[in-house]
Formats: structure tokens, C-alpha cells, sequence
């Protein structure tokens, strides 16, 4: 066989790393010295370049996001405080797994093991969502505040904004529902005009939070606005009545 | 993901800003993978933070012309999650020696609503689901083992039991097969 063939041959599995590790690095090696393979490399990986999305998406538990933000930006702090307490929470889990007990208890222990580990899961998540919600307000760089009146109630927008993670925390009380065919919009105010934000969707029970990042497409953001739209019409600019207008 | 270049060239720029609007983008798709390939949510979570760390440390090494932000983003998780896997194997196979071996597999929990709205990029999910799910079993399962497990071929015959001409003929095929079916998206930048 042609050596070369070989190469030929195999540029798939380079690509898709399937070669065995002496036959990667024989590749590699190749690879530098041979400009027609490099250039068939390079065609495949753009060909195959969106076969990981065949991968449905998952849901991202509450907290990540920022803690990747924190991490890349290098800030580790939050990560370190989480594995500790993983930390501490595997040595409880061992001291109680590995304390005297016979094989039939151990078997009904591991039952409600599997019970502690789902509620725990669930409450890690609820904590992790609190953290987060908290985080923003404890790195707040700036608090703004408005108050409005509402069908003869009080009530109030209030922003932690973090400059740190670019996101806000925005919490807004003393909404009456909407009316019919009508919604509470939140907007960002830009420079070159206003960008919806997510619709407030009024809490009874008490304040409604809402974690949001910033508008996509990078432009600078100098405050924030709420107002009351006609639910099917998505303008670009306000057209209903403003209930609160704050500027950075 | 409308603006992929811009983000690109946003982070050249070291925005921040830039960096978050990224990981709300990417990460439930990268979970995705690294979920999916490594069957554990924590050592998931841990690649993807590594490969935004990649991307934010070393965005001056993007070539446009190699496909783009999200792409480059794409092989670097993978990348990286067949190297967890092949260390988790040469520990497992330690294990194995001293005769101790557990591995706990977690449940995926897909996206609660998979659509464009709700995650950019979903039509590129589903061109690439439907040209996997195109290809015939044999060829398929070599996929997943090989592309989705990050197994080699020597890997893929022992476990499936088959001769390794056999695996690199059917990978041969599905990879043909994959090209020309990608070939639509190829270029298309989010």
C-alpha cells in the first residue's frame, strides 16, 4: 500500500480522535510535513464542525452560569466555598454509611439514602438559586429605586445591577394583575433606544423577582423602564402607560 | 445565537459582557455533550467551565476560517470530555486491578422546551438528530461509540464484538454520509 494512503484513509479518525494514541501521534507528525493532508484535516473538521449538537440541550442548574462567569473571570471564591461543603457533606455521608450497622440495615439505609440524596438534590438547587439571587444583590455595584402608583396602590421597582456578571436582579411589588389583553414590560434603556426585556409577570403572594442578563448585541445599557403594553403588540419603543423610569 | 461574530470579536476586545452572553447561549448545548458523554452532571459542569476558560484565555487563536466561535467552542468540549473519559478508563482499569470498581450513572435532564425560542441553534440540533438518526443501526451505534463515547476503533470492535476492518467500514460510511448531510449548516454562523 501507498504509505500515504494510509493517511488518507484515516483523516476521519483523526478528526474524530478514533485512532489509537500511537497512531494520533504518527498522524500528527505527518501532519507537518504534508500540506495536502493538513488542508483535508481542516475541510473535515468544518464539515463535521456541528455534529456535537446532535446532543439534545439540558437544562443548567441554577448558579452555574455565574459560577462559570466567576471562574473564567477568575474569581473562585463561591467555587471553593461549594467544595467545601460537598466536602463536608461526603464526609457526613461516609460517617453515616460506614457506622456499625448489619448488612439487612444497611440495604433499607441505602432506600432512604436514595430518598435523602433526591430531597437533598432538590434543596441544593433551591439553595443554588437563592445563592445565585443572593449573589447579585450582595455584588451589587449599584441600587436604583422608583416608586409608582397602581390602581391606588404602592409599589416599587427596585435593581441590584452587578457589574461584575453583567446581570440584574430586579425586584418589583405592589402590582395589581394585569388587565385584560395587557402586560407589565420591563425594558432596557439604550443609547440608541429601548430593548424589551422579559415581561413581570405580578406575584400576589409578594414581590416578583427576576434574574436577567443584559440585552444580547453588546450596546450600553443606561437604565431601565417599566411599563404597561397591549399583550400581542410587540413595538420597539413603549406605547403604553410608564409606571417607572430609572436611569444609571 | 444571532451575532456569533460580533461575540467573537466582542471577546477579542475582553468584554465581559461578551463572555456572559456566551455561556447563557452555549452552555445548555455544551451540558448537553459533556452530559451525555461523561454520564456525570458534576465532571460535565467541570469541562464546560474549562472550555469557557479556553475560549476567554486563548480567543486570540480564532480562525474564522476553521467555522466559527460556537464550533471552536464545540471541539474544545469535546476535546476535553474524551480526555476525562479516557482517564476515567485508565482509573478504572487501576481499579479493576485492586478489584474495587463503582461507577454511577446520572439521569440526563433534557431542556424543558426545546425549541429556537428557548435555545438558539435548535434547527442545527435538529438537521444533525435527523442525519444521525438517517444513518442505519450498525453505522449509528459506531457513531455514538466512537464520535459520542470517545471509544477507538480497537475500543468499538471489542466492545460490539466485531473485527476492525468492520468498524472502520461502517464509520467510513456514516462519516460520508454525515458530510454531505451537515452539508447545509456547515458555514452557518449563529
Amino acid at each position: 500500500m501507498n504509505p500515504h494512503r494510509w493517511f488518507e484513509e484515516h483523516r476521519t479518525a483523526y478528526v474524530t480522535r478514533s485512532l489509537e494514541r500511537d497512531e494520533m501521534t504518527t498522524f500528527s507528525e505527518h501532519l507537518a510535513g504534508c500540506a495536502e493532508c493538513r488542508e483535508a484535516i481542516r475541510t473535515l473538521e468544518q464539515e463535521l464542525a456541528w455534529l456535537p449538537m446532535g446532543v439534545a440541550p439540558v437544562t443548567v442548574r441554577p448558579g452555574l452560569q455565574r459560577r462559570i462567569v466567576e471562574h473564567v473571570l477568575g474569581n473562585n471564591q463561591w467555587r471553593w466555598n461549594r467544595m467545601t461543603t460537598l466536602a463536608v457533606a461526603a464526609s457526613l455521608l461516609l460517617a453515616i454509611l460506614t457506622y456499625g450497622i448489619g448488612r439487612q440495615q444497611l440495604r433499607s439505609l441505602d432506600r432512604e439514602r436514595a430518598v435523602l440524596a433526591q430531597q437533598a438534590s432538590i434543596r441544593q438547587n433551591r439553595l443554588a438559586a437563592l445563592e445565585d439571587t443572593v449573589s447579585v444583590m450582595r455584588g451589587a455595584t449599584r441600587i436604583l429605586q422608583a416608586s409608582f402608583q397602581m390602581e391606588n396602590r404602592d409599589g416599587g421597582l427596585l435593581i441590584f445591577a452587578d457589574a461584575r456578571t453583567h446581570r440584574w436582579n430586579v425586584v418589583v411589588h405592589g402590582l395589581p394583575p394585569a388587565g385584560p389583553d395587557q402586560v407589565y414590560q420591563f425594558w432596557f434603556i439604550e443609547k440608541d433606544g429601548m430593548v424589551r426585556g422579559a415581561v413581570v409577570q405580578p406575584d400576589s403572594a409578594g414581590p416578583t423577582f427576576m434574574m436577567m442578563g443584559m440585552p444580547p448585541g453588546g450596546g450600553e445599557v443606561m437604565g431601565a423602564a417599566l411599563t404597561v403594553e397591549p399583550m400581542d403588540r410587540q413595538t420597539t419603543e413603549p406605547q403604553g402607560k410608564m409606571l417607572a423610569h430609572l436611569m444609571l | 445565537m444571532a451575532g456569533e461574530r460580533s461575540l467573537g470579536a466582542r471577546l477579542l476586545a475582553r468584554d465581559e459582557r461578551a463572555l456572559t452572553e456566551l455561556i447563557e447561549i452555549a452552555t445548555p448545548w455544551l451540558l448537553g455533550i459533556t452530559q451525555s458523554m461523561l454520564s456525570d452532571r458534576d465532571e460535565a459542569e467541570e469541562v464546560v467551565q474549562e472550555a469557557f476558560g479556553i475560549i476567554w484565555n486563548r480567543i486570540h487563536l480564532l480562525d474564522p476560517a476553521q467555522g466559527g466561535l460556537i464550533p471552536w467552542l464545540l471541539r474544545i468540549t469535546r476535546n476535553r470530555a474524551i480526555d476525562r473519559l479516557r482517564a476515567r478508563k485508565r482509573r478504572r482499569s487501576h481499579l479493576e486491578r485492586l478489584g474495587s470498581l463503582t461507577s454511577p450513572a446520572e439521569t440526563v435532564t433534557p431542556a424543558a422546551e426545546p425549541n429556537e425560542a428557548v435555545h438558539p441553534g435548535w434547527h442545527v440540533h435538529e438537521t444533525v438528530h435527523a442525519a444521525l438518526t438517517g444513518l442505519p443501526d450498525d453505522q449509528r451505534e459506531a457513531v455514538r461509540l466512537a464520535y459520542f463515547e470517545g471509544l477507538t476503533h480497537s475500543e468499538i470492535a471489542e466492545r460490539l464484538g466485531i473485527p476492525m476492518g468492520t468498524v472502520k467500514t461502517r464509520l467510513r460510511l456514516a462519516f460520508d454520509k454525515l458530510r454531505i448531510a451537515l452539508a447545509t449548516i456547515k458555514d452557518w454562523v449563529v
